[in-house]
């Protein structure tokens, strides 16, 4: 069975190496997690079914991410998108709940408490953030804060 | 012969003189004697009216003046039998009796006091006169006047208006009993001047009384200038403060989003080099410190972040004493290992307002949480919630106190409580108040603090019912 396919796009590229790092540790060879080099490489691999989820950080200097889920979202509903943002704020995370994401996490997170979040966006448990109330926040310092 | 007859005849003549001119002696005496009682009565009335002066012009009671005033003007004018003096009422300008001497007091009587308040000075009424202005009364002002005097009708009457410039005060009228003493036209000056001292000591009342309620008026406007003027200064050191969070707010949450991904870096690193540390290296020791110090680091931004303001889309009608009753549930713990006896008394009538139900928790949770800080030996928390309306059309405002029996704020601190970064704790951030500012600010309310070294401190937070909460501008 081949690998599955994890694909970050973070234009922080030390916060997207560790992201791939860590998890790629985590996860074990089952798994492909990879740095996409720009939103629209990620959108191409996603348009291919090459991706099994999209972890993306849309930054407000990088343009393109938002672009990036709303396409996934319309186009490529099957693929799970996880919001890990250093750009934390109530207005992204409603966006991100209009747009449908799977989950939603604030950096900076601890990598073991971002797996689960990971594992269950894979596991292709229903969109936590669809419904609004739903919505799952992972602070600093790792509590869960059901929204 | 002859000589002898003319001297007779002179000496007759001479005894004719001599007798007129005793007789003319006589006459000039009793004159004088007439004059000089007059002039004695003369010196005992101005005497009188000295007197009356002096004591017109130290009293400060307009009804002790008029009483005075009809007293003494049955002394001055002999035979009187009643005396009526009557003020003008000023919002009604209607003769009202105010004090009457030797009659039978009746207010509904007017008599001639409409005569004497217009004539242009004094005047003295006798026969005709005085039958023809009894009969120009109204025939049950005229009955009345029968009924108010001893003796009817009057001999002669004496009517004086009471004025100063063109204003009229009122009327002063005198009505003589017998006919043996009627007044005499040398009366009038009398009571004229009587009439215009009576006017000059209650116009001086009355605008000593004006001068009184304008000096209070002043007061109460000097009053209300002094409250709206502190109100004013809160009001600019609110929004001096509310702009200053702001600014802040807007910083710290830009740096917040810039320091999270080398934070985020950082941590992760240490976390995957420790995986690969066998259990008994020493260098975890440090890795521990790094970690923990970049985990103290995370927690500060993310209280920097929280100055942002609620979107709208998290606004929603929230119950103020449910978020009190859950933050005091969640530190049930932490009040009873601390010995804090709480108290709640919530307004069961308080309606929902729309608020950022997470961030309120924020606020009340901050708060009781200082209290307990202040109470390290135990005490009391307070928390009550009460609904404000002054008026049923004024806009309503939820108010929820917070007090505790603690160590108190000293009063130097008072002032920087809700400035970011002032904290008097050796582990605190110096957010958390500054932080519970804001949000109450954003929500359209108000905080403050009330405290006395060693008796406690008291939050009170107002916020308005249903508050229209300005968007996020995120």
């Amino acid at each position: 069975m081949p690998p599955r396919q994890i694909h970050i796009v973070d234009n922080d590229p030390v916060a997207a190496m560790i992201t791939q790092r860590g998890l790629q540790t985590m996860l074990g060879d089952r798994f492909t997690v990879s740095v996409a080099s720009s939103p629209n490489a990620a959108w191409l691999a996603c348009a291919d079914d090459r991706v099994d989820l999209l972890i993306v950080d849309p930054s407000p200097h990088v343009g393109g991410v938002i672009s990036l889920v709303r396409a996934v979202r319309t186009f490529r509903p099957s693929i799970p998108v996880l919001v890990l943002t250093a750009y934390d704020t109530p207005g992204l995370r409603a966006k991100m709940r209009e747009l449908g994401v799977s989950a939603y996490v604030a950096k900076p997170v601890d990598l073991h408490d971002l797996l689960p979040v990971v594992t269950g966006a894979l596991a292709g448990m229903p969109p936590r953030l669809a419904s609004g109330p739903s919505l799952a926040t992972i602070s600093a310092s790792g509590i869960v804060h059901g929204k | 012969m002859g000589e002898l007859e003319t001297l007779r005849a002179q000496v007759e003549a001479l005894e004719a003189s001599l007798q007129a001119a005793e007789a003319r002696a006589v006459q000039f005496e009793h004159e004088a004697e007439l004059q000089h009682g007059r002039a004695t009565h003369l010196g005992a009335r101005l005497n009188t009216l000295l007197s009356i002066s002096a004591a017109l012009l130290i009293s400060r009671d307009v009804d002790a003046i008029v009483q005075l005033v009809v007293n003494e003007a049955i002394g001055l004018f002999p035979g009187t039998c009643a005396a009526h003096l009557f003020l003008t009422e000023p919002e009604t300008e209607c003769l009202v009796l105010r004090a009457a001497a030797g009659a039978v007091e009746r207010r509904d009587s007017l008599g001639l006091a409409r005569m004497a308040s217009i004539a242009p000075r004094a005047m003295l009424l006798v026969g005709p006169e005085l039958e023809l202005a009894l009969e120009q009364l109204d025939p049950y002002d005229r009955e009345a006047l029968r009924a108010a005097l001893p003796l009817w009708p009057p001999s002669s009457a004496l009517i004086s208006p009471l004025r100063v410039d063109a204003q009229r005060l009122g009327a002063l009228v005198l009505y003589g009993g017998t006919n043996a003493h009627l007044y005499h036209p040398r009366d009038l000056p009398f009571i004229q001047a009587l009439g215009d001292l009576t006017a000059v000591a209650v116009d001086e009342l009355t605008q000593r009384a004006r001068a009184a309620a304008l000096q209070r008026d002043l007061a109460i406007t000097q009053s209300l200038h002094a409250e709206a003027q502190a109100r004013l200064n809160t009001a600019q050191a609110q929004l001096l403060q509310s702009a200053k969070l702001a600014a802040v707010g807007e910083l710290s949450a830009s740096v917040a989003h810039e320091i999270n991904n080398p934070l985020y870096a950082a941590r992760n690193s240490l976390y995957l080099v420790e995986q690969d540390l066998p259990p008994d290296a020493p260098q975890r020791a440090f890795l521990s410190i790094a970690q923990q110090e970049l985990g103290r680091i995370a927690r500060i931004i993310t209280r920097m972040r929280d100055f942002y303001r609620p979107s709208k889309s998290e606004l929603a009608s929230t119950s103020i004493n449910s978020i009190l009753r859950e933050t005091l549930e969640l530190v049930q713990t932490h009040l009873r290992h601390g010995r804090i006896h709480t108290t709640a008394s919530l307004d069961a009538d308080l309606p929902p307002t729309i608020a950022h139900a997470d961030q309120l928790r924020q606020v009340f949770l901050n708060i009781i949480l200082n209290a307990c800080d202040a109470m390290p030996r135990g005490g009391e928390l307070r928390v009550t919630t009460q609904l404000l309306q002054a008026r049923p059309e004024a806009p309503a405002t939820i108010g929820v106190i917070i007090s505790d029996t603690g160590v108190g704020i000293a009063p130097e601190h008072r002032p920087h409580l809700f400035e970011p970064f002032y904290t008097t704790k050796p582990q605190g951030t110096g957010l958390g108040l500054a932080i519970s500012a804001h949000i109450i600010t954003q929500h359209g309310g108000r905080i403050t603090v009330e405290s006395e070294i060693g008796q406690g401190t008291t939050f009170t937070i107002l916020l308005p019912v249903n508050s229209d909460v300005q968007d996020q501008q995120s």
